[in-house]
């Protein structure tokens, strides 16, 4: 371990170049990041900035508000992913509010939290989009997503057929 | 291997990012005509990203089932991701019903099927799909890919053998099809059900079906969607139902099931159904169901326990607890009837263990209360045996679930206090408290009768139940208890100690034993031994208190009833002594316990033997011995009854039974048989023949002590090793081939002590021996003996002998009557009488006392000794032709008792020495043959040089008148010159 005191601030590049600074503890609720300090030690970072080539700085500004927010929650264990106990936990309301940006920005804020690897935040954005799919119609959901429909209205059909039983009463 | 194939166009797709998509999105509205209509709908769908596969899979795990199978509408892409087979056999997993083993059967049953076929038609194909059932997920990729992703045709796709895919597939749509039946019946079921739920129509039917959906799927792969589209179907409307429902009387689960049983089994069915429900809000829903359940387990109880106060055994609690045990295995109402049990409250069992106390004698216990305690118990407990059975639905797990309470509550509530009074008071009676009241336990545990089919094995359940009550006293009793017995034995020798120290003063030392038939003697003690030893402990009288009649009573100066012998007649002496020897044991055993006979056989044995070994009894005790090995034995019998706990517990005791028998070693070999022997040894050395004034009695008394102190090792010897047999070998306490056990290590040790000790003593023994035939020889042995010629004239005596020499047969002694008148006896003389009396005597009193080999040693040492001495003895001597005769009736005398110790290499010493006797009687005038005798080597077998022989025949009387004669054959030149 190095004797300096360790590096309480680092910087975060947004791919237009945007510089913002944020708490270490903050910006480790990002494994990509806190890997990457881990790596290349603390000096590396002191003074550069950590290009996040992936992000846009808006985006960035949402991600850094959201890890601020949660940047005293209990570090998820990264094992038992397949826990349902997980999956079943709800949003709650800050994270709620948090999500309510238009589509492509909540698209943005996934993406940026896949490739930044922040688990929780991506978990949030996926539920998210998860509540915007329910109770949609499948023309609907094509357009939410941008999705072709390349089935023939049979097979369309024959598949509603199959998950008859699914259905609501 | 799917996800790869849904990444790779999923990428592609995913480039929409960049631009791509707008052409891709360019396909969708397909109705619209107008370019411009196009271009705006491509800008607009440009402007939105898209989400990579993986993300877009993470979202369809958070959506509930219905949203999940719409999604799988929207395009071919989305259906494969969607009915992806892992998705579903995961919500089967969580509701613990999809089995893998199952699914890899009937996976490779399909394979071999189709391998078969392949076979017949002999194709190469065949090779390559053996490789199939390895790949693994090849089950979700066949079912994943299986109608669209055979177009892929990427890498993987060669893996897959095409027949096997198509037969896969055909197999596929007759299932589809059965599955479509079975759906629609199940549509329709759930219809009817819906209807008849409100209109009160014949539901029974399909709602079985309903309640065994759950253990009716099957797990196949590639159809755990349609399996759990079964359970769906079937489960969902009740479980969204009861989630909206505001009462408890609403859900549809209690309206179309009426009875309590049907309605629990489906609220279990719910309850595992809800598992695989983790969609938004899943939490509350659970809750909801929870919660439901409570209010409906909490009747339950109530109609169980109102059925409890009547004692309604086969009506509402038998009802009720089946009722429970569907619902969630029935804790709640077992516990419940445990609480409650009126065997709790139940006087008559509740019994005071301090009876076990104050009904006995002071600092005493008697087990008859706790007895009596467990005897009312056991029949208790069985009666409920047949009441738990009557009542539940898994009468085992109920009934050792009381078992449990019953320890807990009433017999750890009986013993403890028990234990910790006894521990106070005394701790003898601690220890037979511990040990007997858990043999009494033990007994409870294995007398109870369990319901039937309870499938818990009992022996095991009871010895966990009884390790439960003794654990917290069994360290403490177990060191107890060897304390207990260390304390007791050392107690025993130091008594002894001080008693002989007491009595050492004016025991006059009394060395006449009985040495016939000593072997019988032992056996038979051995044998009463053995009986004993093998009898349970119980039937032992308190061990300590063994009535063998002190030994110290019995050694008041004895009247000696031998009369001194072997003074005047010549005749054997160990036939006098022998012959007063019953009596005296008669008188004695009699004497020590006038009032009371001998409790037992042993004991009475014991007694004898005693007086008989009266000589050592300064030594150690044989009765000490014995009484420490009852001691031992009633320890070892004590913690041998927790050994059947097994495990740590058992071990512990085992350890303890080995500490206890090294203990007793330890006491009875270093502190009680080595002080012996070594007392024994140093009498021995200090023994002067010239010191002592008796020499009359036929024995040395230091090492006829002895022989009798060897004899009584040997005794204890065998003793402990019939213990050993018997007590830790016997009941595999102790593994008799494993050479690193402490018993059997300190029993080698003890043994080995013991041959020491035994060979030290005989060595010196040997000395002492010797020193007194020398002493014998030197102060008994007349001079006219062998040299009568000093009274008469040489020549003139024993006309009648041809003195041909090289005939032995011829010079036997005569009988000794003939000779009686004659002045001069024939017979041998009286000094090698009592030599060759004393060396026997004593190599007699060994035989049966040590092992053969050290026995064999002993003699050889001693013969050859003896030969030394002799051979001393004659080179003192003078021996005229006439004292000839009884020189060689000596040593003759020597030869045949040399003979019976059966040693060759012994006895060409003593022939040799006998063929040597003979050169006296010749006559003076023979010199030339007497000169050849010396020369011939071969007649003394090698023993005698001629040299040696040369010295012998100096000590004729008449030497110097036959030297010249007799040197000048020898050396020979003069009588060929002559």
């Amino acid at each position: 371990m190095t004797t300096e005191k360790p590096v309480e601030k680092v910087i975060l590049a947004s791919n237009e170049g945007t510089k913002i600074t944020v708490d270490r503890e903050v910006a480790c609720r990002s494994v990509l990041i806190k890997n990457l300090i881990d790596d290349l030690g603390d000096e590396a970072v002191a003074n550069d900035a950590i290009p996040l080539m992936n992000v846009n700085s808006a985006v960035l500004n949402k991600v850094v508000e959201w890890c601020e927010h949660h940047r005293n929650d209990v570090a998820q264990s990264g094992d038992d992913e397949n826990d349902n106990r997980k999956k079943t936990t709800d949003i709650d309301e800050w994270d709620q509010k948090f999500m309510q940006v238009d589509q492509e920005m909540l698209f943005e804020i996934i993406l940026a939290a896949n490739y930044m690897d922040i688990k929780a935040l991506l978990d949030v954005g996926c539920k998210t989009v998860a509540n915007m799919i329910k109770g949609k119609s499948p023309e609907e959901i094509r357009k939410t997503f941008n999705i072709t429909n390349d089935f023939t209205p049979e097979e369309e059909e024959q598949i509603r057929r199959e998950n008859e039983w699914a259905e609501d009463r | 291997m799917s996800n790869n194939a849904i990444r790779r166009t999923g990428t592609g797709f995913g480039s929409g990012i960049g631009g791509g998509g707008g052409i891709n999105g360019g396909g969708v509205p397909r109705h619209s005509t107008s370019i411009l209509a196009t271009l705006q709908a491509t800008t607009m769908i440009d402007t939105k990203p898209v989400l990579p596969a993986e993300i877009l899979v993470a979202i369809l795990e958070y959506l509930p089932v219905p949203d999940l199978l719409r999604f799988a509408r929207t395009s071919r892409r989305m259906r494969e991701m969607v009915y992806d087979d892992t998705r579903w056999v995961a919500r089967l997993k969580s509701m613990g019903v999809w089995d893998e083993t199952e699914a890899r059967k009937r996976f490779e049953d399909a394979v071999r099927r189709r391998r078969q076929m392949s076979a017949s038609a002999g194709t190469a194909a065949a090779g390559r799909g053996g490789g199939t059932p390895t790949s693994p997920g090849g089950a979700g990729a066949a079912t994943g890919g299986g109608r669209g992703a055979v177009s892929q045709a990427n890498r993987e796709s060669l893996l897959f053998d095409a027949g096997l895919e198509e037969e896969r597939r055909q197999q596929q749509a007759i299932q589809l099809e059965q599955q479509r039946q079975a759906m629609a019946e199940m549509r329709d079921g759930f219809e009817t059900l819906k209807v008849g739920g409100g209109s009160g129509q014949d539901p029974i039917r399909d709602a079985d079906a309903l309640l065994q959906v759950i253990k009716n799927v099957k797990s196949v792969r590639g159809h755990a969607r349609e399996e759990y589209g079964k359970i769906y179907g079937a489960l969902a409307p009740f479980y969204f139902d009861l989630v909206k429902a505001k009462s408890h009387t609403d859900p549809l689960v209690f309206k179309v099931f009426r009875e309590p049983d049907r309605q629990a089994m489906m609220l279990a069915n719910l309850q595992t159904f809800a598992k695989s429900d983790w969609a938004d809000g899943s939490q509350q829903r659970r809750e909801k169901l929870d919660g439901m359940i409570d209010i409906f387990e909490s009747a339950v109880l109530r109609e169980f326990e109102q059925g409890y106060e009547f004692w309604d055994v086969d009506g509402r609690m038998n009802k009720y607890a089946h009722v429970l045990h569907i619902l969630n295995g029935s804790t709640a109402g077992v516990d419940l009837f445990i609480q409650k049990h009126p065997l709790f409250s139940d006087r008559e069992v509740l019994a005071n263990s301090m009876e076990c106390v104050n009904q006995a004698m002071a600092d005493s216990i008697t087990l008859e209360p706790s007895r009596r305690f467990f005897e009312v118990l056991t029949q208790k407990v069985n009666e409920q045996s047949g009441i738990i059975e009557r009542i539940f639905p898994n009468p085992g797990k109920v009934f050792w679930h009381l078992i449990d309470k019953i320890r807990e509550d009433i017999i750890v509530e009986y013993v403890t206090p028990l234990f910790d009074e006894t521990h106070e008071r005394s701790i003898p009676s601690y220890l037979r408290a511990v040990s007997g009241i858990f043999e009494q336990t033990m007994l409870f545990l294995r007398t109870l009768t369990p319901p039937k089919g309870s499938g818990v094995d009992q022996e095991a359940q009871a010895k966990e139940i009884a390790l439960k009550i003794f654990e917290p006293h069994l360290d403490l009793y177990l060191q107890d208890e060897i304390d207990d017995f260390t304390a007791q034995a050392e107690k025993e020798v130091e008594e002894w100690d001080k008693k002989l120290s007491e009595q050492d003063a004016h025991a006059e030392s009394f060395y006449m034993a009985s040495f016939t038939n000593r072997q019988a003697d032992k056996r038979d003690f051995l044998t009463s031994f053995k009986k004993v030893v093998m009898m349970p402990v119980t039937v032992l009288p308190t061990s300590f208190s063994l009535p063998l009649g002190s030994p110290f009573a019995s050694s008041k100066p004895a009247p000696n009833p031998v009369a001194p012998s072997g003074t005047l007649t010549p005749g054997p002496q160990a036939s006098c002594s022998q012959s007063p020897a019953p009596g005296a044991t008669v008188d004695r055993s009699g004497s020590p316990m006038p009032g009371k006979a001998p409790t037992d056989e042993l004991a009475a044995k014991a007694a004898l033997m005693t007086s008989r070994l009266e000589g050592i009894k300064s030594l150690f005790s044989i009765e000490v011995a014995l009484s420490l090995v009852h001691g031992a034995k009633a320890s070892l019998g004590r913690v041998a009854q927790f050994i059947q706990l097994g495990g740590q517990a058992g071990g512990e005791a085992r350890e303890q039974c080995e500490a206890i028998f090294v203990v007793l070693l330890r006491i009875l070999g270093n502190k009680h048989v080595k002080p012996g022997f070594d007392l024994a040894v140093t009498h021995l050395s200090q023994y002067n023949p010239r010191e002592v004034n008796e020499h009359e009695k036929g024995g040395v008394a230091p090492l006829v002590t002895f022989i009798e102190l060897v004899n009584v090792g040997d005794l204890i010897s065998q003793m402990i090793d019939v213990f050993y047999e018997q007590q830790l070998a016997g009941p595999k306490i102790v593994d008799r081939n494993d050479f690193l056990d402490p018993a059997g290590l300190a029993k080698k040790k003890f043994e080995q002590m013991l041959d020491e000790s035994v060979a030290a003593g005989l060595n010196k023994g040997i000395d002492v021996l010797m020193d007194e035939v020398e002493y014998v020889c030197a102060t008994t042995q007349l001079p006219t003996d062998y040299n009568p010629g000093g009274i008469t004239a040489p020549d003139s005596i024993i006309p009648g002998i041809p003195n041909i020499p090289g005939i032995p047969g011829t010079e036997k002694p005569a009988p000794k009557t003939q000779q009686q008148a004659v002045d001069i006896d024939l017979g041998p003389s009286k000094t090698a009488l009592r030599v060759r009396d004393l060396v026997s005597s004593h190599t007699s009193m060994l035989v049966g006392s040590t092992e053969k080999s050290m026995l064999d040693v002993f003699n050889g040492e001693v013969g050859l000794r003896l030969f030394t001495a002799v051979c001393k003895h004659l080179k003192r001597q003078r021996i005229s032709t006439e004292g000839a005769m009884k020189l060689i009736a000596d040593m003759t005398l020597y030869y045949d008792y040399i003979r019976t110790l059966k040693n060759q290499d012994l006895l060409a010493y003593f022939k040799a020495l006998r063929e040597l006797s003979q050169i006296y009687l010749i006559d003076a005038k023979h010199a030339k043959e007497m000169a050849t005798i010396i020369a011939d080597g071969d007649r003394f077998g090698g023993i005698f040089r001629a040299e040696e022989v040369y010295e012998y025949a100096e000590r004729r009387a008449d030497w110097y008148q036959v030297r010249k004669d007799v040197e000048r054959a020898m050396y020979g030149l003069e009588c060929s010159i002559m």
